[in-house]
């Protein structure tokens, strides 16, 4: 990223402090703390079923939580009593079918506290901005499904606000869209805003966020900037690639002493080094075992290994999720 | 609150762009003058009766009912002697549709006071009742004439009695008439209870759009689910305020210019059950406070069915027992008018849920102690805050629940819980 990034305010935009949620015999959310400096992307990472929209809805007042407090803006309340400075766009979308997409975006930017006229300059500066201009005055069910998560875009950001907070955005998008919202939340990140969105998918995370959080049954597993979590959990890896012949790789990986982990692809390896082993001894191994090899690289984790190595097979499935 | 008035406009510009709105608000009037005429149009049979009378009976009994009958507008009537085969040839003609029907008028008419009728519609009631009182009048005249009491005698003791019936009001006697108060109640009791079945369902079918298009969430993320509640059950409320305005001028217009409908039709004097009522400010008050009243309630409990529902056959299932309070009430409604003071009327009218109909229906019917209004005032609005109370909390829970419908258990923990 090449905007210039803001001084880090002292106090974050949003806190939680040991929250918890409880349904009908299971703890969705279990005394979870965290926060969310001003002017970062925030990644809340979680397999399916982790409780991350819980989170985000005790976060926003539609649910209350059993435990805990939420601070947003320095203050002790939810998100509710500043929604005129939250964009909130559930994982679950929806829209007023037979109303106009005008009347929508209207209606939807008076919820957030602004007034009729500002939400009707506002509502149409952006859909010229994203080519829905003339679709203004058609029925919302007229769109297109792609057309459609443009204006829930759009009602997201009509009102400008400070924090937005993203349930699951990319989820559902198609490729353009995807490319929209990525491009409206960069764009958000350097004017300044705040930017708070749950995702499973470990790739876009480590792309945009800077800081992340990630939980699975509703506990945090660890928090923190990206980087900090990158070294502190990656360990030493390293990427093999290999050019037709494997020789005798796998008695090299197997060897407890230089690898103590390793996920093997056949003709690509990712490796975990055992501590204190020396990545030259086993370049080494490899050429002598008779392996050509195409790529040799020592790397730190990507996100989706460390988020597996922390979650495990089990929570990474996906689980029953009572509270959507 | 401004977001709430933004909710309340949002359901009242979008309810009256619709076409069904403005379909309700021009059939409307005709919806309700067709449940009010049909009744007295059906119960005279309609039209002019082509009837024969067979006459085998002595003396000028046959001739006088003849004269009688043709003397109403709703029967053309020819007298023939009895002859043979006369029966199976007018048989033929009723077959056939050329004749109502006929009339065998014997000697047994006066002797003892038996008479046959035979025609292809023997249940129109005000047929058959027209028959009987003038066979029983003339016959009833012959046989005092022919004990030798003077015809002139006979003839002033048959003078009707009519009873005018005035009903008293607030010390005042009013210029209403039974017929009047009983048609107003009816009228009154059909538009409450289809205004506010109406309307109740509008109300949850918004509660329902806004949960499966899952737009609530993002709504209840700026304001209170009560707000939400609140903004919609008022918008939909001042929507059907705008129907009855429509209704009401429209009412206005057509009542004025009813001469000129009437005597277009037919110029037979109009059924006295179904006479146009006075309205006056007090009846409409009270007719526009329990409406409001019934609709506050009903619709609390109708956005309580549709947020604990998922669908709109699941909700068409779970708003049974609501409708069936309505129905119930408006069923009941026949049994007050019958007799507007009874203990059943009064519990009626003292209940939050029948209410709404029995009250103003009473009203209509009847004179009612003042007392006894501010009483049912007093208890409707005590349960609409009650029921308000536990719908908000089913509501608030229910709007962000997705599968299957809870079952009794889990809406008192959500109602317990909220």
């Amino acid at each position: 990223m090449t905007s210039p990034s803001p001084s880090p305010s002292p106090s974050p935009i949003l806190i939680l402090d040991r929250v918890s949620k409880r349904f009908a015999g299971h703890t969705a959310v279990d005394e979870l703390s965290l926060s969310v400096p001003r002017g970062v992307i925030y990644g809340l990472l979680g397999p399916n079923g982790a409780g991350k929209t819980t989170t985000i809805r005790m976060i926003m007042n539609i649910l209350e939580p059993d435990g805990g407090a939420v601070r947003v803006f320095g203050e002790p309340s939810g998100g509710r009593v500043h929604s005129e400075r939250i964009g909130y766009l559930p994982e679950e979308r929806g829209l007023y079918r037979k109303m106009r997409v005008l009347d929508v975006l209207v209606f939807l930017g008076e919820m957030k506290g602004i007034d009729r006229r500002r939400a009707r300059q506002r509502a149409e500066a952006w859909l010229e901005r994203l080519g829905l201009a003339q679709w203004r005055l058609r029925r919302v069910d007229a769109l297109s499904k792609g057309m459609q998560q443009k204006v829930q875009f759009i009602a997201t950001m009509l009102h400008d606000p400070d924090l937005l907070i993203l349930d699951e955005p990319f989820s559902g998008l198609d490729p353009v869209n995807a490319q929209v919202m990525k491009d409206t939340v960069l764009d958000l990140r350097s004017r300044g805003k705040t930017i708070l969105f749950s995702t499973h998918i470990m790739e876009q995370a480590e792309k945009l966020c800077e800081q992340l959080c990630i939980i699975a049954r509703g506990k945090k597993l660890v928090d923190g900037a990206l980087g900090d979590i990158k070294r502190t959990h990656g360990g030493h890896h390293l990427v093999i690639g290999f050019d037709g012949s494997l020789g005798a790789a796998t008695q090299v990986f197997a060897d407890k002493d230089l690898v103590s982990k390793v996920d093997n692809y056949g003709q690509y390896a990712e490796l975990e080094l055992a501590s204190g082993a020396d990545p030259q001894q086993i370049l080494q191994r490899l050429v002598t075992s008779g392996a050509r090899l195409s790529k040799f690289e020592l790397r730190e984790a990507s996100l989706n290994k460390i988020f597996i190595d922390l979650v495990g097979p089990d929570a990474a499935r996906a689980e029953a999720r009572p509270d959507a | 609150m401004r977001k709430v008035w933004a909710v309340i406009r949002r359901e009242f510009v979008e309810r009256i762009r619709t076409r069904w709105f403005w379909i309700m608000a021009l059939l409307g009037p005709v919806f309700f003058a067709a449940v009010f005429v049909l009744p007295a149009v059906l119960a005279s049979g309609g039209g002019v009766r082509r009837i024969v009378v067979v006459d085998a009976a002595r003396g000028s009994v046959g001739a006088r009912i003849t004269q009688l009958l043709n003397g109403s507008p709703a029967f053309r009537v020819v007298r023939v002697p009895a002859r043979g085969g006369v029966v199976d040839s007018l048989t033929a003609e009723v077959e056939q549709k050329r004749l109502g029907g006929f009339l065998i008028l014997t000697d047994a008419a006066v002797d003892s006071g038996k008479a046959e009728y035979r025609g292809s519609n023997i249940s129109g009631f005000a047929t058959i009742g027209a028959l009987e009182r003038t066979i029983g009048e003339v016959v009833s005249a012959v046989r005092l004439e022919r004990e030798g009491v003077d015809p002139g005698i006979v003839a002033r003791a048959r003078i009707p009695v009519q009873l005018e019936t005035k009903r008293i009001a607030g010390g005042k006697t009013t210029g209403e008439t039974a017929a009047q108060s009983f048609s107003l109640a009816y009228f009154m009791g059909i538009i409450l209870y289809t205004a506010i079945l109406l309307y109740g369902i509008n109300v949850m079918s918004s509660v329902l759009e806004e949960k499966t298009t899952r737009i609530v969430e993002v709504l209840v993320s700026s304001l209170r689910p009560f707000q939400l509640m609140l903004g919609k059950v008022l918008g939909v409320g001042a929507v059907s305020i705008l129907q009855f305005l429509i209704w009401g001028v429209s009412a206005r217009i057509l009542l004025a210019n009813r001469s000129r409908f009437l005597t277009a039709g037919e110029p037979g004097e109009p059924d006295p059950i179904f006479q146009v009522p006075h309205v006056n400010g007090a009846t409409a008050a009270v007719f526009i406070t329990y409406f409001l009243g019934g609709f506050f309630l009903y619709s609390a409990m109708f956005a309580a069915v549709g947020a604990m529902s998922s669908s709109e056959q699941e909700a068409r299932q779970a708003q049974q027992p609501v409708s069936w309070l309505l129905v119930v009430s408006f069923v009941s409604m026949f049994g007050i008018l019958n007799d507007p003071a009874s203990t059943f009327a009064v519990t009626l009218s003292l209940v939050p849920f029948s209410a709404p109909i029995a009250m103003p229906v009473r009203w209509a019917a009847g004179n009612l102690p003042v007392s006894e209004l501010a009483l049912s005032l007093a208890i409707l609005l005590a349960a609409i805050g009650g029921v308000t109370w536990v719908a908000a909390r089913i509501y608030r829970v229910g709007i962000l629940m997705t599968g299957k419908r809870p079952n009794l258990k889990e809406l008192v923990r959500w109602i317990r819980t909220a």
